[in-house]
C-alpha cells in the first residue's frame, strides 16, 4: 500500500507502522495517553489512593449502569408528539351507497370526515348483468324443450348466486322445476345469452361458446377417472411398468442389434476390401436380410480404433500419430499390448509413414477382432439361455417351423426386435462360415 | 381492511355458547370483567310453584304459576340446587326450547355484553341442517324482541372456512354431539336444498345417535366429544373406579397409585337431580377425556398400543392411576366404529363421514374440496386426531385427488373456528391479511355491509328475508 502511495507521490498519511506493540495491543501510545490524563487531576494531597481510584477510575470501570443526563444519543425525541390539535373520533352513523335502505350501521371516524362519502364503498359488488327478455323475444327466439317457467327460475337463480352454477345447482327446486344437470342449466343460459346478444346486434356481440355434449363427456370421463376401484389403478400401474419395461427391452436390444450390425460391417469391409484375394463365401447364406439391413441407411462407422487426423494442427511429431486416443478403454489398450506381445511386435516402433500407417492398422484390427470376439461371446451365451429356455417351453421334437422363406418373409415384413436379433445372428453365423442348425433357427423363431 | 361497526357474533354449540364482538380474535367482550363470554350451553333450571310473592307474575286465573327459574354460567350452574335439572336449548345443533334460548339470550346481554342490544347488528352462526321455520323464528325473534339494527345467519361450515382463511373447502366438524362434514363452495355450503327430519336417509342406529346424509352431502355422526365422554365412563365404571364429581367432595388424602381413595363427603346437600349429577360427572370426565385420550396414528392394535407411555391421572376423589390402553382404545371407535361395543356393522368412521361427503359433491369441485379439508371443533384438539384423519383419508383419496388437510395450530382457533369466522365476516370490508381467496370472495360478494338484512328490510319484507339473504 505504501509503495503505491510512494509511486502516486501521495503523503504519506501518519498511520503508525504495525509494531509489536500495536497488534499485542499494548501500545505505549495509551500508556502514554493515561499518563498523561492522570497528570492533568493529580491526586490531592492526603487523599487515599483507593478513593482517588474510586474517583478517577472511568478507563478502567465498566460503562455506569445509571444514565447520565447528557441530553444526547438516542434518546433525542425525533417526533414531535402533541403539536397539532386534537383530530377527535365520533361514533357515527353512515349509509353505505350500495343499500337503498336506511342508515343502520354506525363506525368511528374522525369528526372532519363526517361529510364525506363512505370511504370502503369501493368495494361494493358490481353486480353482474344478467340479461332479460321480453315475451316477443322469448317466443321468437327462445323457445326450447325447456318451459317459460323453468327459463324464468333459471335466470332469476343465475341472478341470485351469480352464476354459480354449482350453486344453483344444489339449490334448484326439484320438485317444481324437474332435475337438471348443471350442464343442461348452463347449455340453455348461455343458449339465451347468445340468442339474445345476436338478434340485438350491436357493436360487441361476445358469443360465449359452451359444448355442453362435450362438458357432459369430460364429466363422464372425470367420473370414471374417479370411480376406479383399488384393484384397476393397481392393474394400471402394473400394466404400465410392464410397458416401460417391454420399451426399455426394446431399446436395449435395438442397441445391440445396431452396435452387431457396426462390427458386421466393419469385418465385412476389412475382409472384403484388404482381403480381396480371399476367396469370397459361398453364396449359400448371404441373405437379403443382410442387405436389407445395410440398406437401412445408418451410415455405419467402422469399429476398431479412430486416430484422430493430426495432419490438420500443424507441426507435430509422427510418432504422436501412433498414440492411441484416449476413447481407447484401459481394457482394449490392454488387451492391443498383450497381443503385440504374442505376436512379438515392438510396442513403440519406429514410426516411420508407412510403419504408423500399418500400425495403426494392425491396432485398429485387433481392437475390432477384439470386439468381435466379445461379440460372439454374448451371442453363443445368448444362444445357450435361448436353447435352454427353448428347451424349458417346448420339448424337442415338436418343432414347428423350419422353413427358410417363412422366417425371411417374417423379417422383410415385420422387423420386429426378436427378428432383428435373429437377423443380426444368422448375418454373424454367415460372417464365420459356419454352418447355421437348424435348432438355432427354430429357437430363434419361437423366441 | 376492517371498519368495526360494533357488531356482535354469536355462535351456539352443544358444549357451549361463544360470544363476543367482531373484530377480535377470540371471543371475549372487552372492558368486561368476565373476560371470556363463552358460556356452558347447559344451564340449570327450577321449577317453583311461588305463593305469591311481590313481583312474581301471575297465571291468568290468578292462582301462583309455576316459575321457570334459569341458572346460566358456570358458576351458578356449580352451586347444587334442590331440583335443579341441567338441560340445554340445543337439539341436534338446533334451538328448540326458544323460551331458554331468550332467557341465555338475556344473560348474555346482561352480564357479558353489557350493553343495549339495539345499539349492535348480530350475526350468528347455525348448523348447516337447520330448518326454515327455525331460521325465521329466529330472525324474527332477534329483530320484534331485542330490536337490533341488522342481522345475519350463517352456517357455521361457512365461518369455519373463513376463519381459515377459505371460501372453499370440506369442513370436518368434531365438536361434542356430532362430527359432520359439509362442503362449502364459494362461501355457500352445499346441502341439495335442506331436508325435512323426515326426509333423511336414516342409515344406521347406533344408541339413541343416528348416522344419517342430510340432503345430498352433509354427512354427519353422533360420534364426537359426548360420545368419547360416554366411553370414558363406561371404561371406568367397567374397571371399578367410582366416578365422584367434585361437588361432593368435602375433603380428600393424598393415596398412593391404585389405592383405594379415602375422601370425605361433603354434608347437607341438597337433594340434586339426576340431570344434573351426570352433568357434574360429565365435566369431571370431560378433562379426563382431554387430558388423557390420544387418538393412535394407526388402527388400534393392542400389542403396539402396550409400548406407548401411559398418562397419570387423579380423580377428584384423590383416586390416581397409570392410564396405557384404555388412552387409545377409546377414541378408536371415532375412527374405526367397528372397535365400540354394540355398533351395528354399518355404522361409519370420521374418514368415511368426508369421502361420503366428497362422494355426493360434483365431479367439478370436488379437487378443490378434497385439496381444502378444514379441520374445526373442539373434539379435533384430542392429541393425534388429525395425524390419524390424515392417514385414513390418504388411504381413501383416489389417485386423481390431491388430499390436503388444514387445520389451525393454535387451540383457540380449532375450538373458537366458527366464532372467528363470524368476527372476521362481521367486521370486514375487505379481507388483505386473512388470505388472497377471500378477498376474491368478497370481491363477489361486495362489502358485507351489503349483506346484512336490515331493521328496515324486516319492517318491510317480513321474517322471510332471511331465506333469501342469507344463503
Ligand atoms: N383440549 C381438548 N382435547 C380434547 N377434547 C376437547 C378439548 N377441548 C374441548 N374438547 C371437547 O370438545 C367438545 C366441544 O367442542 P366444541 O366446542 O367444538 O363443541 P360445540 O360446537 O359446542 O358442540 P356441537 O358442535 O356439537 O354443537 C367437548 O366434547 C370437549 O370435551
Ligand atoms: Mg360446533
Amino acid at each position: 500500500m505504501s509503495d503505491v502511495l510512494d509511486i502516486l507521490s501521495v503523503d504519506r498519511p501518519s498511520t503508525p507502522e504495525v509494531t509489536k506493540e500495536s497488534i499485542l495491543g499494548t501500545d505505549g501510545k495509551k500508556k502514554r495517553k493515561r499518563l498523561l490524563d492522570v497528570s492533568s487531576f493529580k491526586r490531592p494531597e492526603g487523599m487515599h489512593r483507593e478513593l482517588y481510584a474510586l474517583l478517577y477510575a472511568d478507563h478502567r470501570d465498566p460503562p455506569p449502569l445509571m444514565s447520565t443526563d447528557t441530553g444526547q444519543g438516542y434518546k433525542q425525541v425525533k417526533a414531535k408528539l402533541g403539536l397539532k390539535k386534537v383530530r377527535p373520533w365520533k361514533w357515527m352513523p353512515f349509509t353505505n351507497p350500495a343499500r337503498k335502505d336506511a342508515i343502520f350501521l354506525c363506525h368511528w371516524r374522525r369528526v372532519a370526515d363526517e361529510s364525506k362519502d363512505y370511504p370502503f364503498a369501493r368495494f361494493n359488488k358490481v353486480t353482474i348483468q344478467i340479461p332479460t327478455y321480453t315475451d316477443t323475444e322469448y317466443q321468437q327466439l327462445l323457445s326450447d324443450t325447456w318451459s317459460r317457467a323453468d327459463t324464468d327460475y333459471l335466470m332469476e337463480m343465475c341472478k341470485q348466486y351469480d352464476q354459480r352454477f354449482v350453486i344453483i345447482h344444489d339449490r334448484w327446486d326439484k320438485t317444481a322445476h324437474g332435475d337438471r344437470s348443471i350442464e343442461d342449466m348452463k347449455e340453455r343460459y348461455y343458449s339465451i345469452c347468445n340468442a339474445l346478444a345476436r338478434a340485438r346486434g350491436g357493436p360487441d356481440v361476445a358469443v360465449r361458446a359452451y359444448d355442453a355434449d362435450h362438458e357432459r363427456r369430460r364429466k363422464d370421463q372425470l367420473n370414471k377417472l374417479y370411480h376406479r376401484t383399488q384393484e384397476q389403478v393397481e392393474e394400471e400401474q402394473t400394466l404400465l411398468s410392464e410397458l416401460r419395461k417391454i420399451e426399455q427391452r426394446k431399446r436395449e436390444r435395438e442397441k445391440k442389434t445396431q452396435d452387431l450390425q457396426k462390427l458386421i460391417t466393419a469385418a465385412d469391409s476389412s475382409s472384403t476390401e484388404s482381403r480381396k484375394t480371399e476367396k469370397k463365401g459361398g453364396p449359400k447364406k448371404r441373405f437379403p436380410i443382410h442387405k436389407n439391413a445395410r440398406t437401412e441407411g445408418t451410415p455405419l462407422e467402422s469399429t476398431g480404433i479412430k486416430f484422430p487426423d493430426v495432419k490438420s494442427c500443424g507441426v507435430s511429431l509422427r510418432s504422436h500419430r501412433m498414440k492411441l486416443p484416449t476413447t481407447v478403454g484401459q481394457r482394449k489398450t490392454k488387451t492391443i499390448e498383450q497381443l503385440l506381445q504374442e505376436l512379438g511386435i515392438d510396442l513403440n516402433p519406429m514410426p516411420t509413414e508407412e510403419m504408423s500407417l500399418h500400425f495403426n492398422e494392425l491396432r485398429s484390427d485387433m481392437v475390432l477382432l477384439y470386439e468381435l470376439k466379445l461379440a460372439l461371446a454374448t451371442c453363443e451365451f445368448e444362444l445357450q439361455t435361448l436353447r435352454h429356455q427353448y428347451e424349458a417351453l417346448a420339448p424337442p421334437g415338436k418343432v414347428i417351423l423350419s422353413n427358410w422363406s417363412l422366417l425371411l418373409s417374417l423379417s422383410e415384413d415385420t422387423p420386429g426386435p426378436a427378428q432383428e436379433i435373429l437377423v443380426v445372428k444368422l448375418s454373424f453365423y454367415d460372417f464365420r462360415d459356419h454352418k447355421v442348425d437348424c435348432d438355432f433357427i427354430n429357437s430363434c423363431v419361437l423366441f | 381492511m376492517t371498519d368495526e361497526v360494533g357488531a356482535l357474533v354469536f355462535d351456539m354449540g352443544h358444549y357451549s355458547i361463544r360470544a363476543g364482538y367482531a373484530g377480535e380474535d377470540s371471543p371475549k367482550i372487552p372492558r368486561c370483567c368476565v373476560c371470556q363470554a363463552e358460556i356452558p350451553s347447559t344451564y340449570g333450571v327450577t321449577e317453583e310453584v311461588t305463593n305469591g310473592g311481590v313481583g312474581e307474575p301471575m297465571d291468568m286465573d290468578g292462582g301462583p304459576a309455576p316459575q321457570k327459574k334459569y341458572f346460566f354460567d358456570t358458576n351458578s350452574l356449580h352451586v347444587a340446587k334442590r331440583g335443579m335439572e341441567a338441560v340445554t336449548f340445543l337439539k341436534d345443533g338446533m334451538i328448540e326450547d326458544w323460551d331458554a334460548f331468550e332467557k341465555s339470550l338475556d344473560y348474555l346481554y346482561e352480564k357479558h355484553i353489557r350493553s343495549d342490544p339495539h345499539l349492535h347488528p348480530v350475526l350468528m352462526s347455525e348448523v348447516s341442517w337447520n330448518t326454515r321455520a327455525k331460521r325465521e323464528k329466529l330472525t324474527e325473534l332477534m329483530f320484534e324482541k331485542y330490536n337490533i339494527p341488522a342481522f345475519y345467519l350463517v352456517k357455521n361450515a361457512v365461518l369455519a372456512a373463513f376463519a381459515n382463511g377459505r371460501s372453499t373447502g370440506l369442513i370436518l366438524d368434531s365438536g361434542a354431539s356430532q362430527t359432520s362434514a359439509v362442503p362449502v363452495h364459494d362461501g355457500y355450503v352445499l346441502t341439495q336444498a335442506i331436508v325435512q327430519p323426515h326426509q333423511r336417509v336414516q342409515i344406521t342406529k347406533w344408541g339413541s345417535g343416528r348416522f344419517w346424509c342430510m340432503g345430498a352431502a352433509v354427512v354427519k355422526i353422533p360420534l364426537a366429544g359426548d360420545f368419547l365422554t360416554h366411553q370414558c365412563k363406561l371404561v371406568l365404571e367397567e374397571n371399578n373406579i367410582e366416578l365422584v364429581p367434585p361437588y361432593l367432595i368435602a375433603a380428600k388424602d393424598a393415596v398412593k397409585d391404585l389405592e383405594a381413595p379415602r375422601w370425605t363427603r361433603k354434608s347437607g346437600l341438597p337433594e340434586v337431580t339426576k340431570s344434573w349429577h351426570s352433568y357434574m360427572v360429565k365435566e369431571m370426565l370431560q378433562d379426563f377425556q382431554s387430558t388423557v385420550l390420544q387418538v393412535s396414528d394407526s388402527p388400534y392394535d393392542k400389542e403396539s398400543v402396550e409400548n406407548m407411555p401411559t398418562v397419570h391421572y387423579e380423580l377428584p376423589n384423590g383416586y390416581n392411576q397409570d392410564f396405557g390402553v384404555e388412552r387409545f382404545h377409546i377414541p378408536e371407535g371415532l375412527f374405526d366404529p367397528t372397535t365400540i361395543k354394540g355398533a351395528s356393522a354399518s355404522t361409519i368412521g370420521v374418514a368415511q363421514v368426508v369421502t361420503t361427503s366428497l362422494g355426493m359433491c360434483d365431479i367439478d369441485v370436488r379437487p378443490s374440496l378434497y385439496g381444502s379439508v378444514i379441520v374445526t371443533g373442539g373434539n379435533t384438539l384430542l392429541q393425534g386426531f388429525t395425524d390419524r384423519l390424515n392417514r385414513d383419508l390418504s388411504a381413501k383419496t383416489p389417485p386423481s385427488m390431491r388430499l390436503k388437510i388444514i387445520s389451525s395450530n393454535a387451540n383457540t382457533e380449532r375450538r373458537y373456528g366458527a366464532w372467528i369466522g363470524g368476527s372476521i365476516l362481521a367486521s370486514l370490508v375487505q379481507v388483505y391479511e386473512v388470505s388472497p381467496n377471500l378477498v376474491l370472495w368478497m370481491g363477489k360478494q361486495g362489502t358485507f355491509q351489503q349483506m346484512w338484512i336490515s331493521k328496515q328490510e324486516y319492517d318491510e319484507g317480513g321474517k322471510s328475508q332471511v331465506d333469501r339473504k342469507c344463503p
